[in-house]
């Protein structure tokens, strides 16, 4: 059944073009409603909420959970499921902060999170197509490592003196901030990659039906080892974001970052179950995440209400994912 | 479906009425609060009896050479190195008290037990300790007040009765009026100023903003407080957080406060992103080496905090007066060298002073 999602898009549809968007990408134009409401409504109760450095705030400010949402798409689409890349992301950071400050070359201080997240995401990769491990369970150790070790070796401190050239979150190009530009590019990257190439279909087809995929020939083993790599390079990614926006890196992460970053994917239309979903959905998710935050402080309702509404959220888009399915068979 | 999430979304948009209530500020509890006098009088301490504990059959150390070991929660990072300094600088000073640190290197209960067990095995007149946990470490301690042991805690307490006195680093009214002062002389006695937490229901955070309430409502009246807003203890959030109040307020933001030493750092650089260092002042609780670049570059002025040189610098000389006999249950003050007199507060604790405001001309010099 979750198959044919992917194929709906080659195969023609009888029914007409709206209502094929409205069944592929419906998630994703429940959240772009959403975030359009929320515009205009807050707009008009306090209009500063449209402004250039607010817009920036909402868009570039959480575009490090986006990045990261990507990657996590992908490993949910494909059936498994990472609670380690908070943890991943804070070792990542001081990785990267140490080298910028040790005097390492900048290139090289924003290229070694790429290449670390790819090679620990491998290897949990590994555990998890090879000794069949379930990802649950392996990417849970791996947290308790990644945050023990991270609080051994830096023993709390921060790192501070970070080198200017080194703040690739806090630059613009062509008067746009970077952050919002990583986010789009690596999402239209991402999405035209899963859409348009054997490889980024065969993700929907291992997480759909794993014998069909099998049956298919796709060698789902080794593509589930390279699916964490690729999640291990959008964390890398991430992480550039998340280390390069203020001045100071801290030795701890963000509290329940992980949740934060599935949260995007699950809202964003990315099936728990497997097979579905698409990255611009994760993307808007994030970016909804960001102006639900900013438009409790502009009307004054208090943040409590940013939990209340995510979890509203989250068994609305379960609802509505379960709902699809059962129109679609 | 799209219907119900687009309609509870709006529904919570406009739900804006409960929060426009003024008082209490979000964020704050509502115990009784104690708020300072406007001009630095110390506050006149409740009475409380002694609640410390004595130790059994103690030799009579007067005036003698003391050998004294300092446990501190760990070893080898800044703020501790810092103490330990304290109680060296102390001890030189004294010329009869033999003081050495040897803490474990995680802030680890049982490491710290084992320690103090093999050091009153091995023999030592005088115990300092900051506790990684309050209850687990009342045995051990009550063990070296049976073994006549002087004990006495500073920075994290023991259960009462398992030490002798213990060295209080800060009160919240204490800390309140620092960060009410310092805000008042950034922006002026009719600032409007705003708040980053890490959540409305962390206890020490609620109490400061409880405190701060108070002080402000009594010592710095015209001042206005516009909004607390939550960051968790997430550095990013702060940051947004910080630059949305930014956006919302414009000019009407004359400062911001933040409550830990997460978001005090984040404020800064949201302030100092958005180019309105000098519009907006950020007055914040944190560690000196969270702050230095913030400080260094003329963008925050005010870091509030204790000292902990002269935090390990007092307890070494409540030591040596517990040891000396000069410090006994009842009194009301303790003399503490260069610190001059400490009171005693809540029966057996002594207040170390008014908290550490950091600036530029000091903040190089603290490495925690």
């Amino acid at each position: 059944m979750t198959v044919n999602q992917a194929s709906i898009g080659a195969t023609p549809s009888r029914s007409g073009f709206l209502r094929r968007i409205a069944v592929e990408y419906g998630q994703e134009l429940i959240v772009f409603s959403a975030i359009i409401a929320l515009f205009i409504v807050v707009s008009i109760v306090n209009p500063r909420f449209i402004s250039a450095n607010n817009l920036t705030t909402i868009f570039a400010g959480n575009a490090y959970i986006a990045v990261a949402a990507i990657g996590m798409s992908m490993v949910i689409i494909t059936g498994h499921i990472d609670v380690s890349v908070g943890a991943l992301i804070g070792v990542l950071a001081t990785i990267s902060g140490s080298l910028a400050v040790a005097g390492y070359p900048i290139w090289f201080a924003w290229l070694a999170p790429v290449l670390v997240g790819m090679a620990i995401n491998s290897f949990i990769g590994i555990l998890v197509a090879y000794a069949r491990i379930p990802s649950i369970v392996v990417t849970l150790g791996a947290m308790s490592i990644l945050r023990g070790g991270l609080i051994s070796v830096t023993g709390g401190d921060w790192i501070t003196d970070l080198p200017s050239g080194f703040m690739i979150a806090q630059k613009r190009f062509f008067d746009i901030p970077a952050p919002l530009i990583f986010m789009v590019v690596l999402t239209v990257l991402a999405a035209l990659w899963m859409r348009h190439t054997p490889f980024g279909r065969s993700l929907y087809a291992i997480g759909g039906n794993k014998e069909a995929a099998l049956a298919t020939g796709i060698p789902i083993a080794r593509r589930t080892v390279m699916v964490f790599a690729i999640h291990g390079a959008f964390a890398g990614l991430a992480t550039i974001l998340f280390a390069t926006q203020l001045q100071v890196i801290q030795s701890t992460v963000p509290p329940n970052l992980e949740l934060t970053i599935i949260t995007a994917s699950v809202i964003g239309g990315v099936s728990i179950l497997g097979g579905t979903g698409t990255v611009i959905g994760s993307t808007m998710a994030a970016i909804l995440f960001a102006t639900i935050g900013s438009a409790l402080i502009f009307v004054n309702v208090s943040a409590y209400w940013l939990r209340a509404v995510i979890g509203l959220l989250i068994l609305a888009t379960v609802l509505a994912d379960m709902w699809r399915r059962r129109a679609k068979s | 479906m799209r219907n119900t999430v687009l309609t509870a979304i709006l529904a919570l948009s406009l739900s804006t009425s409960a929060s426009y209530a003024q008082s209490p500020w979000t964020g704050a509890d509502d115990l009784p609060t104690n708020p300072l006098a406007c001009d630095g009088t110390p506050a006149a301490a409740a009475s409380m009896p002694y609640d410390g504990g004595v130790p059994t059959n103690a030799p009579d150390r007067k005036g003698k050479t003391i050998k004294v070991v300092d446990v501190p929660k760990l070893v080898g990072i800044g703020y501790f190195n810092a103490t330990s300094k304290g109680i060296a600088d102390a001890a030189a000073e004294m010329g009869n008290m033999e003081a050495k640190t040897d803490g474990p290197s995680k802030a680890n209960i049982d490491d710290q037990i084992t320690l103090i067990d093999n050091y009153i095995t091995s023999g030592v007149d005088g115990i300092l300790f900051a506790a990684n946990d309050p209850v687990a470490i009342a045995p051990v301690l009550k063990k070296a007040l049976a073994a006549g042991i002087n004990v006495v805690g500073y920075d994290a307490n023991s259960e009462p009765d398992a030490r002798q006195w213990f060295v209080n680093q800060a009160q919240f009214n204490g800390i309140a009026k620092a960060m009410v002062d310092s805000m008042a002389a950034e922006v002026g006695e009719d600032g409007a100023f705003a708040i980053v937490t890490s959540t409305f229901t962390t206890p020490n955070q609620a109490r400061w903003i409880a405190e701060m309430q108070a002080y402000q409502s009594k010592c710095h009246p015209n001042m206005k407080w516009l909004e607390t807003v939550e960051a968790q203890e997430d550095n990013i959030l702060s940051f947004n957080q910080a630059n949305t109040l930014i956006n919302k307020y414009g000019d009407e933001l004359k400062g911001i406060f933040g409550m830990t030493s997460v978001a005090t750092p984040a404020a800064a650089d949201a302030v100092t992103q958005a180019k309105q260092c000098g519009n907006i002042a950020v007055v914040g609780l944190a560690t000196p080496n969270a702050m230095k670049p913030y400080v260094n570059d003329g963008c925050v002025k005010s870091v509030v905090l204790w000292n902990p040189v002269d935090l390990g610098y007092a307890a070494a000389y409540v030591l040596r007066a517990v040891a000396d006999g000069t410090l006994e249950p009842g009194a009301t003050s303790v003399n503490a060298g260069k610190l001059g007199d400490l009171s005693v507060i809540n029966g057996s604790e002594i207040l170390l002073g008014a908290p550490t405001v950091f600036t530029k001309d000091n903040i190089n010099d603290f490495d925690f």
